[in-house]
């Protein structure tokens, strides 16, 4: 009896959820912009949606525990099917591996790449800052910040010279001297900025020191992007990203493409069943696969043209007129069809149909 | 705003219109009128295909292949529910290879229900229904694997299909199943009229559900959509004969549509 009533409160529960959820969307599409923006709506929107990211961020966890969970079960015990099983699991905790390191790489090299960048940053965050100084925090003298931006310069300048002896190792694709000669040239340009900065008095902003401040953000953004392409070359060498490399795209992708390519040899068994002329109808599709194939290849267009015909207009013809047609009518009964079903799905009704019949 | 368009008055008819059908449908059929529903040859088949498996001993396989969960999944299940009522009662073995790990939960229990209706609880198998993969190709060798290793002897292929649909349809003419396919990608009918023994083309597979259970809502529905159907007709001629006019009447063939088809409701002048 209990059970009952908890069973009759879920499909209550479920119907109540359908329908609010069905009626936000519904009511969204129904309501002019201005309506959905008085309401506040629009605003929401993107955190509402981001709520249905939440649930399957949370279907994605299970799903390995119940993997790791029913596979590795079998693989204990040994039951049916578990090597299976384990090329699964093992499949899985690699890929896991693979793609945590070079996920782990990346973030480390976009890092590494934006505290580049963040010179260049600074430098326009001073040159602002001492132009229009901020009213709601303070800011150090401009002598320190001076120093400070000198001091970072410097700790990226040495880390970008290791990059650079990564760079000439043995493996150094043969891009590696160009991308080395763009980053030096760079640094020096940005060293030779920094070395005026440091000359200059900075006890106040005059055009000089405008000028100087202006010049290093542009030469530390320019910097920062040859930078990039010198980390991506030198992540490309590395053993992670070579073993990612090896399992998608060597392996995974290469797996789906081959399946794709089954479909050559199927097309053709399939095609030799369907164009078996055994009546009208099928005879019918065969004389217009043939024209359509003939005017498909230069071959029939000229020997078409020959006899005065263009096959080409004529396969145009069969695909933008009786194939359009049929494509037009098989996509609005499936979406006239759809629609009704969405609207008894929304209004719970369907749920009568099949899963919840009364007994 | 971003993501989602707004009605436009044309669209909001056809809703209105929508829903006023279907409840009046609705309130025909719970007052006793029976709807006439056409034979579909490809739904019928699906009983006598059952029907050899059991002739046989082979298993039964249903794939709803990429279909995500929408009302095209909505109407597969339907047709799931017959055709596993009727596996149950003739004790098959049904295989429900899955693509979507969120249409699995909804296979599960409509395949769990259908067991409970044929008074078979305990015969339904959890494991029956196996999650392939959501990569399309690797669905594709999973589901080829599956045909040759328990040598169905019918495949049904419902929902939404894409380029995996020949090597699904093939793998079951290899093993000589009776093979049903219904789909509403038209893109993939050919394929499946190349290969399979029926295609239900379409919203067919929509009417496929009502057809077997003529449930009072699902056969409603059908009548529903039937008569949304003429409306849709009734504007394709329409359209046909304000674009034939527009040389002649260029005011009264171009009004119409802009008032039916702008969504910015303030710029439209009534």
């Amino acid at each position: 009896m209990v059970a009952q009533d908890v069973n009759d409160a879920r499909k209550k529960l479920i119907r109540v959820f359908t329908f609010l959820g069905g009626i936000y969307f519904f009511l969204h599409f129904l309501l002019p912009e201005s309506a959905v923006s008085y309401l506040g709506w629009r605003a929401n929107h993107e955190a509402i949606s981001n709520g249905f990211i939440v649930v399957g961020a949370m279907a994605l966890g299970l799903g390995i525990f119940n993997i790791v969970r029913d596979h590795g079960a079998r693989c204990v015990f040994k039951r049916s099917g578990w090597f299976n099983s384990l090329a699964l699991l093992l499949g899985l905790s690699s890929m896991l591996f693979v793609t945590t390191g070079q996920w782990i790489n990346g973030q480390k090299n976009s890092s590494d790449v934006r505290r580049v960048r963040l010179t260049g940053e600074f430098a326009s965050r001073i040159l602002s800052d001492a132009e229009r100084p901020p009213q709601d925090r303070a800011v150090p003298p401009l002598s320190a910040r001076i120093t400070a931006l000198l001091g970072h310069q410097r700790a990226q300048a040495s880390a970008i010279e290791g990059e650079i002896a990564v760079s000439l190792g043995p493996d150094a694709p043969a891009s590696a001297p160009m991308l080395i000669g763009e980053v030096k040239s760079k640094l020096d340009a940005l060293d030779q900025d920094m070395s005026e900065i440091a000359r200059v008095p900075w006890e106040a902003l005059g055009p000089q020191q405008k000028a100087l401040l202006e010049r290093v953000a542009q030469n530390a953004t320019k910097l920062a992007s040859a930078y990039s392409l010198i980390k991506q070359a030198n992540h490309s060498r590395t053993r992670i990203h070579k073993l990612y490399t090896f399992l998608y795209d060597g392996l995974f992708n290469q797996l789906g493409s081959a399946m794709f390519a089954l479909l050559g040899v199927y097309i053709g068994a399939a095609a030799y069943r369907a164009f078996r002329v055994r009546s009208l109808e099928s005879g019918l599709m065969m004389a217009t696969a043939v024209l359509v194939m003939l005017g498909q290849i230069s071959l029939g267009e000229s020997q078409a043209a020959r006899a005065g015909v263009s096959l080409q207009d004529i396969r145009q013809w069969l695909l933008e007129v009786p194939n359009s047609a049929a494509f037009r009518a098989i996509r609005l009964g499936a979406g006239v069809a759809g629609l009704m079903l969405a609207i008894r799905m929304w209004l719970s009704i369907e749920s009568t149909s099949f899963s919840s019949r009364e007994r | 705003m971003s993501g989602l368009e707004h009605v436009t008055p044309g669209i909001l008819c056809v809703l209105i219109f929508a829903g006023w059908l279907l409840y009046r449908e609705l309130s025909r059929v719970k007052q006793g009128y029976v709807h006439f529903i056409r034979r579909i040859p490809g739904v019928d088949a699906l009983e006598s295909a059952v029907g050899r498996c059991a002739e046989q001993g082979r298993p039964v396989v249903f794939t709803t292949a990429l279909t995500d969960v929408g009302p095209t999944l909505y109407a597969c299940l339907g047709v799931l529910h017959s055709i596993a009522r009727r596996v149950a009662q003739y004790k098959l073995k049904l295989l429900i290879p899955q693509y979507t790990p969120e249409a699995m939960a909804l296979v599960e229990d409509t395949v769990r229900d259908a067991y409970r209706e044929a008074g078979r609880s305990s015969s339904f198998d959890p494991e029956s229904i196996k999650f392939l993969s959501s990569e399309q190709f690797a669905f594709a060798s999973g589901y080829m694997g599956l045909m040759h290793r328990e040598k169905a002897g019918a495949a049904f292929m419902f929902g939404a299909f894409a380029a995996e649909a020949l090597v699904l349809a093939e793998a079951g003419q290899q093993v000589g199943a009776r093979q049903v396919a219904a789909s509403v990608s038209p893109e993939q009918v050919a394929f499946f009229i190349c290969t399979c023994d029926y295609t239900l083309i379409g919203e067919e597979l929509f009417g496929s559900s009502a057809y077997l259970s003529r449930e009072p809502v699902q056969v409603a529905t059908l009548a529903a959509q039937d008569r949304l159907k003429l409306l849709c007709l009734g504007f394709i001629v329409i359209g046909v004969l304000l674009a034939t006019i527009q040389p002649w009447a260029p005011r009264v063939a171009s009004i119409m549509p802009d008032r039916l088809l702008s969504s910015d409701w303030g710029a439209i002048s009534w």
